[in-house]
Order: structure tokens, then sequence, then C-alpha cells
């Protein structure tokens, strides 16, 4: 299996792009300068190597076919004294004997024996050196100096030469590095911002992407996240108008069925069929609660709703719907109460009719006959919204999982679906509202508290 | 008592009918909103029936031309199968008396037709009818089983309140604002005081005020007291 390719990195891509092409410049520069600034340096040394060589041939003295070098011990001491380098000379008699100076100095290379000068470059006391050998007039033949040096102040000079112009250069190019990876940085700040914002988005905020200072160059990428955003929000609202399609086409029949068992019930039947009917007309109501709720937790959950968040007043939502839950409550002898005080959230009605629907019907479904219901709205520094009652409760251990989807406190009776809290639980999180389930007053009972965010009030 | 049923899904109509002519109602059923508002207008009512979702003209449109027309005070009872309609209903005054969601109880829709037909009566007819109870609005008497009832001025008022929403919770505020003038203040005590004197003077002819914890009062739909 192949490794797992690194994630390409636009700084590391730009910046191998630039390093190449700068070592590149930075070589031929180095080479182009050093020869530039080297010839004429070189030149100027050799040219002093020679001025030293035509010295030392005044000194030759030829008598009777016999060559000697009449240099004054002070005068050699002047040629071979320089700054940074050892000197040395030869002069060889036109035999080629060594008469005077240090005897081992090589001689040219055989392919430069022609030239006069003849400049190269030898190994001489365990260093380089730079030599020059020309002719001298020794009577009527030619003897040989040969003047050398070593190359410290060449040496000098090559490196002198790279620091002055090769150093600068370099600079120059990590500097360009050091910058582009900088503005690669400051450049691609506008997408972080952007993706800082999406990150802090909930999933409800659909609206595009301000482009305002975002550089031309990002404009495709966020005009492209926004054309997204756009389809989302128009496959959710199709999905919304889906599900008010399916609810109106699902509730009518159910309507219909529910009308028509009743009304059937209501005649003299014979005892195989009233049960019959009984339990279809059960099931019928069943049914239609199962599918407002389904359709209420699609439209909790995340992406649900596109609609703007109204101000809702929970006192007056819950007096909207107090007079069917009374009735409902009266038929099962229940005492449904109230202490209500105004308090306005962010929300969304409907769904919060829905979540004070599902906690009252639960009430009504597991608190037996003559128990005692309260609904509680109000909040001094938090909104609330909580149903009370003295019925059996929900153990502490099961209180957890009553908000999953379909879960039943084993051992339950009666016909819910185990999704009434779960909805309660999507509709608290869809208004960032916290849901807290414990016991009632006295530790009996159950209570469920809607608490929501704190500046929603 | 005539009934109109606006209702395009022909079993619910069918059902909804036969539920009400059980109840003693008759029935006439329209399946277009165009066709219900030509009924109205020739025809008298005394509730519509109405369902939001129909073809042709919706039911807000329905209910829009029938408050244009002669038929203009007929109290009307929307059905809806869309929550966003509910929204509506709930929040706007569109001209609609009640609503249900589909799908409903028929228990609670016969409780709300008949609360809704004795409403509109009362507000026309001099005098109110509730079971053995008998409101002269003009005469500003009441009647238990044809016995005359003494009232005070007060319990009159709160009692009047009560009948105009049969079967409806009536807030503590909202009763204080009827009854008290523009120069009295009346506490929530005193009302207390007013409901528990009229409850003991109702109650031994089976006409009960239930006392919603923390809300307000409401009469309870009239069923003869058992064991004679």
């Amino acid at each position: 299996m192949a490794a797992p390719r690194p994630h390409p990195s636009l700084r590391g891509h730009l910046l191998r792009l630039l390093l190449v092409p700068l070592a590149v410049v930075l070589a031929a520069s180095a080479v182009f300068s050093y020869y530039l600034a080297l010839e004429p340096a070189t030149e100027a040394y050799d040219t002093s190597l020679v001025n030293a060589s035509l010295a030392l041939a005044e000194t030759i003295r030829v008598r009777g076919g016999v060559t000697t070098v009449d240099l004054p011990h002070i005068a050699e001491q002047i040629l071979r004294t320089d700054r940074a380098d050892k000197v040395y000379y030869v002069v060889r008699d036109p035999a080629g004997r060594p008469v005077s100076g240090d005897a081992d100095i090589p001689l040219p290379p055989p392919e430069l024996r022609a030239d006069n000068p003849a400049f190269y470059d030898a190994r001489f006391g365990g260093a380089t050196v730079r030599a020059v050998t020309q002719w001298a007039a020794c009577g009527s033949e030619l003897c040989t100096i040969t003047v050398a040096e070593t190359t410290r102040k060449r040496d000098r000079l090559v490196r002198e030469i790279l620091l002055g112009s090769v150093l600068p250069q370099a600079l120059l190019a990590a500097l360009t590095l050091v910058l582009v990876w900088f503005a690669v940085t400051r450049g691609l700040g506008p997408l972080r911002r952007v993706s800082e914002e999406m990150r802090k988005r909930s999933a409800h905020d659909l609206r595009p992407i301000e482009p305002a200072q975002a550089p031309e160059e990002t404009r495709p990428l966020i005009e492209a996240l926004n054309q997204l955003l756009l389809q989302v929000q128009e496959l959710h609202r199709n999905q919304q108008r889906f599900l008010a399609n399916a609810a109106h086409q699902l509730r009518t029949p159910l309507a219909g069925l529910q009308a028509h068992a009743e009304l059937a019930l209501s005649q003299p039947l014979a005892e195989a069929a009233r049960a019959g009917l009984e339990h279809v007309h059960s099931q019928t109501v069943r049914t239609a609660r199962l599918a407002n709720q389904l359709l209420a937790l699609a439209r909790a959950e995340p992406g649900g709703r596109v609609e703007p968040h109204e101000r809702v007043e929970l006192r007056a939502l819950v007096e909207q719907v107090a007079n069917e839950w009374v009735h409902r409550a009266l038929q099962r002898e229940l005492d449904l109460g109230f202490e209500l005080e105004a308090v306005e959230v962010d929300g969304d009605a409907f769904l919060l009719r829905e979540a004070i629907g599902n906690l009252l019907h639960n009430a009504l479904e597991y608190v037996p006959r003559g128990g005692h219901i309260t609904v509680r709205t109000g909040g001094e520094r938090v909104a609330f919204l909580e149903v009370e009652d003295d019925g059996p409760g929900i153990p502490e251990s099961e209180r957890a999982r009553v908000i999953e989807r379909f879960y039943r406190v084993p051992g339950t009776t009666g016909t819910g679906s185990g999704l009434g809290l779960a909805i309660v639980h999507e509709i608290a999180s869809a208004h960032g509202a916290s849901l807290c389930i414990d016991a009632g007053a006295a530790g009996k009972g159950c209570r469920v508290r809607i608490e929501f965010p704190y500046g929603q009030r | 008592m005539r009934i109109l049923i606006v209702e395009d899904d022909a079993s619910l109509a069918s059902g909804l009918g036969r539920i009400l002519q059980a109840e003693g109602f008759a029935t006439d059923v329209a399946a277009r909103g165009e066709q219900a508002v030509e009924a109205a207008r020739h025809e008298r009512f005394d509730l519509v029936i109405l369902d939001i979702g129909l073809p042709g003209i919706d039911g807000f449109e329905v209910l829009r031309r029938l408050r244009a027309s002669e038929a203009q005070r007929v109290p009307v009872l929307v059905l809806t199968a869309r929550e966003a309609i509910g929204d509506r209903v709930h929040g706007l005054d569109l001209g609609a008396d009640d609503y249900m969601a589909k799908p409903f109880a028929m228990p609670e829709l016969t409780a709300r037709v008949r609360a809704l037909i004795r409403r509109s009566q009362a507000q026309t007819g001099p005098r109110i009818q509730h079971g053995p109870l008998t409101l002269d609005t003009v005469a500003r008497r009441a009647y238990l089983s044809n016995e005359p009832l003494e009232l005070a001025a007060r319990e009159w008022a709160v009692l009047e309140v009560l009948l105009g929403k049969v079967e409806k919770i009536v807030s503590k505020e909202s009763i204080i604002q009827a009854v008290a003038g523009w120069d009295e203040e009346l506490s929530p005590n005193a009302i207390e005081v007013y409901i528990s004197r009229l409850h003991s003077k109702l109650e031994r002819a089976g006409v009960r005020i239930r006392t919603v914890r923390g809300f307000g009062y409401m009469l309870e739909e009239f069923k003869a007291p058992e064991g004679g």
C-alpha cells in the first residue's frame, strides 16, 4: 500500500518552486562574479611574480662559462618577504642545473615550456604554489628563472570575492523565502477568517458568506461555497414543503378513519366487532399522534427550519393550548393547574407548542386519577418552561435514556411511542435550551424543565 | 340546527356528516370553496365547518368571502392539517371562531360545535340557555329549573361571562375586566368569593363551575345529574 500522501501545502509548494530558480541564479552569479573579479586580480599577482623574476635576472653573472647569482643576503630577504605568502625562487644555468635558490621547484609542465613567461600551478613544500618561469640571457645562452609563491593571498582574494558578491545575494534569497512564507500566511488570512466563521456557525445558519474583505483570488471559493449554501437552503425549503404536504395528506385520511371508527362505535355492535373496531380506533389515534411526532422531529432537526426565529411569549403560548389540555385532564380526573409568568424567548412557536403538548401528553398518560399536574413559565435570570406532576416519576437511572428516540422505561404501559421526551429534547436543543428531568416537589413524581439560554429574555 | 361542512375529502366529510346527524344536526357538504360561498349566500346555516386545504379557492379565501357576505355572522370552525395554518389561526384574527387540527376526536369536535352554536345564539338572542339554567340578558334575571334564582349584581355579571364561553377557560383577569366598572378595583380574591357563591347556588342543579388552578374558571358542559 502506498504511504498516505501528506496534504499538499500551498506554502511548501510556493517555496519549493522559488527555491530551485533562486539557487540556480545564486550559483550562476557566484561563478560569474568569481571569474570576473579573479582574472584581473590574478594577473596583478602574476605580474608581481614576473617583476621579481626580472629583478632576479639582473643578478645573474656569467664568468668563464660559469653562471652565478649575485644576490646579497639582504636582497634575498626582501625578495622572499611577503605579508601573506612564502616566496620561493630558483635560477637554473643553461644546462638546467640550479645555481641559486630552492632547487626543487618544479619546472612548467611540458606543454607550457615554450611560453615565456610560463605561468603554472604546482606543488612545493607541501603546499600549492603559483609559479612563473622565464628565460634570461646568460651570456650567449638562456638561463631559466622560476619564482613561486604560496596561494594564501590568492585564496583570501577568492574568499573575499565570494563573500562580497555571493553573501548579499544569498541573504537576498533567504529574505525572499521568508517574505514568501509570511506573504502566504497573510494572503491566506481571509480564508482562515472564512473557515473560522463557518466553524462557529450553527447548522441552522445557512446565510451566504460575506465576501467583503476577501481577496480577489478567494472569491471563486467563497462564491462556490455560497452557491452550495443556497442549494442546501433550497433543499431544506423543498423538504419543508414536502413535510407540510405529507402532514396534510396523512392527517386528512386519518381524520376520516377516526371519524368513521367513532361513528361505528356509537352504533349497537356485536361484542367481537366492537372489540375489533375499538382496536382500529385506538391504533388510528396512535398512528395520527406518531405522524405528528415524526413531523415535529423532522422539523426540530438541524436544518429543518429555515425561517428566522420569532419572539415567543411563553405564558401566552401555554394559555393558547390550555383549553384543550384542561378538557383532556378533566376526562381523566386529573387536576391540571398553571403558574404562569409572562416571559419572552426567541423560538419557534409551533415547536414550543409541540414540546408542551408532548410533556402534557406524558403526564396525562402516566399520572393516576386524582393526580396533580402543574405547568409553569417564568424566570428572573433565565426563562423556563416546566411541567411537574406527582405521578410515578422516572427512576433516576432512566432519566438519561428517556430522551433517546423510541426508548421506553421498562415495564411502562400505555400507548406511548417513546418519542415524546426525545422530541422535547430535540426541540430544546434546537432552541439552545437545556432539558432537565428530575423528581417533583418532595421527591415525588416528575418535573421536566426547559431552560432557555441567558440573554434570550 | 344546520351545519355546512366544507371538506374535499369525501370520506372525512361523510364521517363528519353522519356524526353530527347522530347528534341531531342537519348537515350539508360542499367539496369546493366556491360552492360553499354560494350555499352560504342562499341559505342560513348555524355553523360552518371549514377545511383550509381546499381545491380552487382555499379556506382562508372562503372565510374572507363569507365575512364579506350576508353570512358574515355565522360561526366558523376551521379544520386544518397544517401546523403552519394552526400558527396563523392562533396568531392572527382571521375571523375564525375556533380551530381544530386534524385528526381530532369526535367528542371534542361535537363539544366545540355545540359551544360555538350556543355562543352565537347567546350573542344574538336575549335569553341564554344552559341545561336547567336560563339567563335573561334584557331583564337581567336568572332562572334555575324555571325557578327565579337570586343573584347579586356582581354574581350575575360573572355568570354571564362564564355562560358566554361554556367549555372554555375564562381567565381571572378577563372576568375582572368584564365585571369591574371604570372606577373600581376588584381583587382576584373577590372573584373567588363570587365564584364560590355561584358554585354553591348552581351545583344542586348539576351546573358545575370548574376551577383551573392558576388560570381561571370554566363552566362545564351540562350533564344531567345521575340517579335522578
